[in-house]
């Protein structure tokens, strides 16, 4: 994938995560009531809809953190060749981190 | 202003281990540059003082150096200007040194020439064999002609902290006139020159510090290029970008006849 595909791709991400995690913090940590009792996170866990929120707030996330951390580690004059190594370790870095984390709110979501 | 004490590095690769820094008194003249000074030391005091230098008016860009840890022509740079009789002059940093003030400028060229920096056309015929001048409006002159005042003399690139830490990074002065050249309406080269800029190491590594704005020396202003050249790439990888009819030869001059009547020639 070209570089400036890549770019576009986190901007896309760095705007939906301004949405998500401000959703994500009103609703958590900002609204009334006690949005972190079992009874309030069992409830959204088993929505659909707030289990496509998290999902999207990880993949956003993960897609955003990684596409930073990868420009980061460029700067360290990165040769061509051991860009595609790096391009793949930071696939399957992500892809470990997203299956870990995804485990939560499906088993969430089916029990 | 009577004296000035200029602190000069001073390096002979094979010979010093490392840069360092020689001291020497300069009289103070009015109007005098930091060239002229370096031209003192050379003419009076040691002349085995190496630096590099040509027009002395800002125009061929060889003489750059860090003035005062900011990159600088020397013949562009009255010592007045710098409020201080303490000058020190260090040759251009992100670039490998040659000796004393010499900065070796082939990793600006090399990347530089990487970008293709020549008006590409796709008619190939006109290209071989020109028979006249592309037109071209005012209005597609003042798109680019800011960027190619650039005179290559590196300071954006000393300046720009990415080349800093990644020598590997394009650079302002070759993703500048990337941009100058695909906007010329007479180029039809910018897919390839996107090519170019769009590797791992390349237009988006920049973090638009504008630390190269504001040392080049000619306005160019490549800061403002980079951020136009990333928006033309994103359009063009989402096919947004407006094709452009590519600009048309100029009709050659119909023959007229001379106003004053000059003799033909004799000699065969």
């Amino acid at each position: 994938m070209k570089e400036t595909h890549l770019k576009i791709l986190q901007y896309i991400t760095g705007i939906g995560l301004f949405f998500f995690v401000g959703a994500h913090l009103l609703i958590s940590h900002l609204s009334s009531g006690e949005p972190t009792t079992w009874a309030s996170v069992s409830g959204r866990a088993a929505s659909s809809g707030w289990l496509a929120f998290y999902i999207f707030l990880l993949i956003f996330g993960i897609y955003h953190g990684l596409q930073g951390l990868r420009t980061i580690i460029l700067e360290f004059s990165i040769p061509n060749p051991a860009v595609k190594v790096l391009n793949w370790v930071l696939v399957a870095l992500g892809l470990a981190v997203f299956g870990y984390a995804v485990y939560i709110p499906i088993n969430a979501f089916i029990i | 202003m009577q004296d000035l004490s200029f602190r000069v590095q001073r390096y002979l690769p094979g010979q010093d281990k490392k840069p360092y820094i020689q001291e020497f008194t300069v009289p103070f003249r009015q109007g005098m540059t930091v060239l002229d000074s370096l031209i003192y030391i050379k003419e009076n005091i040691d002349n085995t003082l190496s630096f590099r230098s040509s027009c002395r008016m800002g125009i061929c860009g060889s003489c750059g150096m860090l003035i005062n840890n900011f990159p600088m022509l020397a013949c562009h740079t009255p010592v007045e200007e710098l409020g201080t009789d303490r000058v020190e002059v260090r040759s251009l940093p992100n670039f490998p040194i040659i000796r004393d003030l010499v900065a070796s400028l082939d990793p600006l060229f090399e990347k530089h020439r990487s970008i293709k920096p020549y008006v590409m056309s796709s008619d190939m015929k006109e290209a071989e064999e020109p028979i006249a001048e592309f037109l071209q409006s005012r209005d597609e002159l003042e798109s680019y002609v800011q960027f190619a005042y650039c005179v290559k003399c590196g300071l954006c690139m000393a300046a720009c902290p990415t080349v800093a830490t990644d020598a590997l990074f394009l650079g302002p002065q070759p993703l500048g006139q990337a941009y100058r050249y695909c906007t010329d309406h007479r180029d039809t080269g910018a897919k390839e020159r996107f090519c170019e800029a769009d590797s791992p190491h390349g237009v988006w590594l920049c973090h638009l510090a504008g630390a190269c704005s504001e040392a080049c020396p000619k306005g160019v202003d490549p800061a403002l290029a980079i951020q136009l050249l990333k928006r033309a790439m994103v359009f063009d990888s989402l096919r947004l970008r407006k094709k452009r009819t590519p600009a048309s030869v100029a009709q050659p001059p119909a023959e007229s006849k001379s106003k004053i009547d000059v003799p033909e020639f004799t000699v065969k």
